[in-house]
C-alpha cells in the first residue's frame, strides 16, 4: 500500500484530506509542522508528501528543498492558497510534482495524488526490468516549448496566440483517457487555475491546470472524437486549446523552456539514476587517455581515429555487445575514468590480438585493455577472478596446486614430477607491490 | 639441439597428454629436454592487471634459463607469447632490465635476455629448427585418409610484432604444413583464425564456450574428422569443454582433437599408449580407425 504524508498546520485540512486518501486506499500519516514532517521522513520511507506552500517555521518552499536534497526521489505535491500561482510553478521549477489550488476538491486531490503514485510505479516497474528496457521511461519533450514541467506545454503560434496541452509525464502518468471535459470558447482561464477535467480508467479525474493566462479561442474538436490522440500525440493533434494570451510575456517567465528546461530534464535524469545514459562533464576525467599512455602498452591511445576496426574484428563483441573496444576507447577519449574502471565490461577481453594486428594506427587494444585493467587494480578495482588467480599463484607458484597423488600419476607415465611447495610469485608479488594492492593484502 | 622445456601452469596438471607426446617425439627426433626446477607460471596470468608481477614472474623463469645456458622451448601459447615477449623486452629496455633485476635480487650486466636465449614455441622449434624435411625423412606412417583443422590459437602468432612477423596471423601456414608432412590433409575452414574463447573462461563462462563453439560448428561443417591444437588452453577449450558445449548448443560435433605432438607421434611410429591419446576427452577411435 502506498504511504502519503500531508503537512499542513490546519487539523480540518489534515483531517479532510486523510480521509479521501485513506478511502482511495493509502495509508495517511498527518503532520502540523515541517519540522515534524523532516523527523517522520527520517524513519518512514513515503511515496509522495502533499503539503501546504505556506506554512509557519520553515515554509514549504525550504521544507520541498531539505526533502529533495534528502531524497531527491521522492514526490512533493505543493497546496497552494490565493495569489501564489508563481511561487507554486516556482516549486515545480525545483523538483515539486504538482500541486493543488485551495479550495479543491476530493477528485483533484485523488488525481494529482495518484499521478505520483503512477509515475514512481511506472519508473519502478522499469527498474526492476532487464537493462535493456532501461529507457521505457523515457521523456519526449519537444525543445521549442514552454513547460510546467510535468503538466503542461505551451507553443507560441502567433505574437499574442499559443496553443496549449498536457506534457509527457502528464500524458503517462494518467493512462488511457476516457473522457475530456475541455473549455468552451471565449472562457477566460487564469495561469495555474484548471481549465480542463481528464478522466483516466478507474473513472479517476484529472485536473488540466492552465499554463498562461488568456481567452480561449478554439478547443481542439478532434480531441472529442478521438480521445487517444492525448496519449499518442500529446505535443501535435493532442493539443487542447488556442488561447490569446493576456500577460504572456510576464507569464512565460514563468515556464521552462530551452536550456532551463534541458538542465530541468537533466535533473530528474540524474534523480531517476539513469545518468549511464549522459556523460556528465562534471565527472569527467581529461587526464584518463594520459595516464593510460604512461602505461606499458597504453602508448598509443590517442592516436586512435575511430575506425572501429577493433570492434569488427573482435570475437567476444560478437558474442555479446557490452564489450566494445571502439566504445571503450572512445569513453576513455572523453575522460569517463571511473565508469571504465568500474565496469565489468573492461575484464572481459579474451587476449586474442585480432584488434591489434588489425588496427591501421597501431593502437593494440589487447594492450590499452590491460593498461586500463593495471590502473582498475591500482585504484583497488579488482576482478575476483583475477584475485583468485593470484591467490592460487601466491600459494603454489602455478595456477593450480600440486600434491603427491598428481606425482605419482606422472610418475605412471614416465613423466617427471613436479615441485612442490610455495614457489617463488608470492616473494615477486611482494617485490612488485601487487601483494599490497590485492584487498586481502595477500 | 637441446631445450629448457617449460611446460606453463596448466599443461603438467590438464593436459598430459600433450607433455607425454611432446617427450616422446622429441626423443624420436633427437631434440634434447631438460627440465628446470626453477620454472613457475610465466606471468601471463597477472599481465592484464599488473604489468610490474608480470615482467618480474617472466623474468626469473628467462633468468633461469640463461643460467642454464639454455634456449627455451614452450608448450602454451600464452607462456610462449609472454616469454618472447619479456625476453625481447628486458633485451631492449636498460632501464625496465635494472629495476627488474635489482628486484630479483640480481645484478645488472649478467643477464641479456633475447641477446643470449630463445624463447620458441614447439611448434616453431618443429617447423624452424627440427624442420619439415627432416621431419619428413623420420615418418614411419603417413597418415593418409584423415582431414583435420589446425587451430593455431593466437598467441602462438599474435602479436606478430613480437615474433618478428615470423609468420602472417592472417595466412598461417607453419601447422598446416606440419599437418602435412604427416601425411594428413589439413583443411581449410571459415573460422580458422577465431580464438578458443579460453581467455575469459574465468571470467564469463557463456562468452567463452560460445567462442569454443563457433568455431567447433565451423570444423565440422568443413568435413574435418578432428583439430589439431598447440595449446592447452585451446585444448581444455575444444576437448574438456566439447561435450557441455554440445549440451549447451543442443548440437552434436563429435570431433577428436589431437595436440600436434600426438598426431605427430603417430606418423613417426610411436605407440599411441606412449602419446596419450587414451587421455583426450574426445575419444579418437574415429581418426584411428581411418588409420587402420
Amino acid at each position: 500500500m502506498s504511504k502519503i504524508l500531508v503537512v499542513d498546520d490546519e487539523q480540518v485540512m489534515l483531517d479532510g484530506c486523510k480521509a479521501i486518501l485513506t478511502k482511495t486506499g493509502y495509508e495517511v500519516d498527518t503532520v502540523l509542522s515541517t519540522e515534524e514532517a523532516l523527523r517522520k521522513t527520517e524513519v518512514t520511507k513515503y511515496d509522495a508528501i502533499v503539503t501546504d506552500l505556506k506554512l509557519p517555521g520553515m515554509t514549504g518552499m525550504e521544507f520541498l528543498e531539505i526533502l529533495k536534497d534528502r531524497e531527491p526521489e521522492i514526490d512533493v505535491i505543493m497546496i497552494t492558497g490565493y495569489a501564489t500561482v508563481e511561487s507554486a510553478v516556482e516549486a515545480m521549477k525545483l523538483g515539486a510534482f504538482d500541486y493543488l489550488s485551495k479550495p479543491f476538491t476530493p477528485d483533484e486531490l485523488r488525481g494529482v495524488v495518484g499521478r505520483a503514485i503512477e509515475r514512481r510505479r511506472l519508473l519502478r516497474e522499469e527498474r526492476s526490468k532487464a537493462t535493456k528496457n532501461r529507457v521505457a521511461f523515457e521523456y519526449n519533450m519537444p525543445v521549442d516549448l514552454y513547460y510546467l514541467p510535468e503538466h503542461s506545454w505551451v507553443r507560441r503560434i502567433t505574437e499574442g496566440t499559443v496553443d496549449i496541452g498536457i506534457d509527457d509525464v502528464f500524458q503517462k502518468t494518467i493512462g488511457v483517457v476516457t473522457n475530456i471535459n475541455l473549455p468552451s470558447r471565449n472562457t477566460i482561464i487564469e495561469q495555474g487555475n484548471p481549465c480542463a477535467e481528464i478522466t483516466g480508467v478507474a473513472g479517476r479525474v484529472y485536473k488540466f491546470l492552465a499554463p498562461v493566462s488568456g481567452q480561449i479561442v478554439e478547443v481542439n474538436e478532434g480531441l472529442k472524437k478521438e480521445r487517444s490522440l492525448l496519449n499518442t500525440d500529446p505535443y501535435g493533434k493532442g493539443w487542447i486549446a488556442r488561447i490569446r494570451a493576456s500577460n504572456l510575456k510576464g507569464e512565460l517567465a514563468n515556464l521552462l523552456s530551452g536550456d532551463a528546461m534541458i538542465q530541468w530534464w537533466l535533473r530528474r535524469e540524474i534523480v531517476e539514476r539513469k545518468t549511464d545514459r549522459y556523460v556528465q562533464i562534471s565527472t569527467l576525467d581529461p587526464n584518463f587517455k594520459h595516464e593510460i599512455a604512461q602505461e606499458p602498452g597504453g602508448e598509443n591511445i590517442k592516436v586512435c581515429f575511430g575506425c572501429g576496426i577493433c570492434t569488427a574484428t573482435c570475437p567476444v563483441r560478437e558474442i555479446d555487445s557490452a564489450y566494445n573496444p571502439r566504445k571503450i576507447i572512445r569513453m576513455v577519449l572523453l575522460g569517463m575514468k571511473e565508469r571504465v574502471l568500474k565496469s565489468d565490461f573492461i575484464w572481459l577481453c579474451s587476449t586474442c590480438y585480432a584488434c591489434a594486428e588489425r588496427c591501421p594506427q597501431n593502437v593494440n587494444f589487447t594492450n590499452i585493455i590491460n593498461a586500463i585493467k593495471n590502473i582498475a587494480v591500482k585504484e583497488g578495482i579488482i576482478h575476483p577472478a583475477f584475485s583468485a588467480q593470484v591467490d592460487l599463484l601466491a600459494k603454489h607458484g602455478r595456477l593450480y596446486e600440486v600434491d603427491e597423488y598428481d606425482n605419482w600419476r606422472r610418475e605412471k607415465l614416465g613423466l617427471p614430477t613436479l615441485w612442490i611447495g610455495e614457489g617463488s610469485a608470492g616473494k615477486v608479488f611482494e617485490a612488485s607491490g601487487l601483494k599490497n594492492i590485492l584487498p586481502t593484502g595477500r | 639441439m637441446e631445450y629448457a622445456l617449460f611446460l606453463g601452469c596448466t599443461a603438467p596438471i590438464k593436459a598430459r597428454n600433450y607433455e607425454l607426446s611432446t617427450r616422446r617425439i622429441a626423443d624420436t627426433l633427437g631434440i634434447g629436454i631438460v627440465d628446470l626446477p626453477e620454472f613457475e607460471c610465466c606471468g601471463f596470468p597477472v599481465k592484464s592487471a599488473h604489468y610490474e608481477s608480470f615482467l618480474l614472474m617472466a623474468a626469473r623463469n628467462l633468468i633461469a634459463a640463461e643460467e642454464a645456458g639454455l634456449n627455451i622451448c614452450v608448450l602454451c601459447s600464452a607462456c610462449a607469447g609472454t616469454l618472447v615477449e619479456v625476453n625481447r623486452y628486458l633485451a631492449e629496455n636498460k632501464k625496465t632490465r635494472r629495476k627488474v633485476l635489482s628486484k630479483l635480487g640480481k645484478q645488472d650486466g649478467q643477464y641479456g635476455f633475447a641477446n643470449n636465449i630463445q624463447v620458441k614455441h614447439l611448434t616453431r622449434v618443429l617447423h624452424e629448427d627440427v624442420g619439415l624435411e627432416k621431419i619428413e625423412s623420420m615418418i614411419k606412417k603417413r597418415l593418409s585418409h584423415i582431414s583435420l583443422a589446425a587451430h593455431y590459437g593466437c598467441h602462438y602468432l599474435k602479436p606478430s610484432k613480437i615474433y618478428d612477423n615470423y609468420e602472417d596471423p592472417e595466412n598461417p601456414h607453419s601447422l598446416d604444413e606440419l599437418i602435412g608432412v604427416t601425411g594428413a590433409e589439413s583443411v581449410d575452414y571459415l573460422a580458422k583464425e577465431h580464438c578458443c574463447g579460453a581467455g575469459v573462461l574465468a571470467i564469463n563462462e557463456d562468452i567463452a564456450l560460445s567462442m569454443a563453439q563457433k568455431k567447433l560448428a565451423s570444423v565440422k561443417e568443413s568435413g574435418a574428422d578432428g583439430i589439431v591444437v598447440i595449446c592447452p588452453f585451446c585444448g581444455a577449450m575444444y576437448d574438456e569443454n566439447q561435450k557441455r558445449i554440445e549440451a549447451k548448443f543442443r548440437a552434436a560435433y563429435d570431433l577428436p582433437v589431437l595436440y600436434y605432438p600426438q598426431l605427430l607421434g603417430l606418423a613417426l611410429g610411436i605407440d599411441q599408449k606412449l602419446l596419450g591419446l587414451n587421455m583426450n576427452r574426445v575419444k579418437v577411435d574415429s581418426l584411428l580407425d581411418k588409420l587402420a
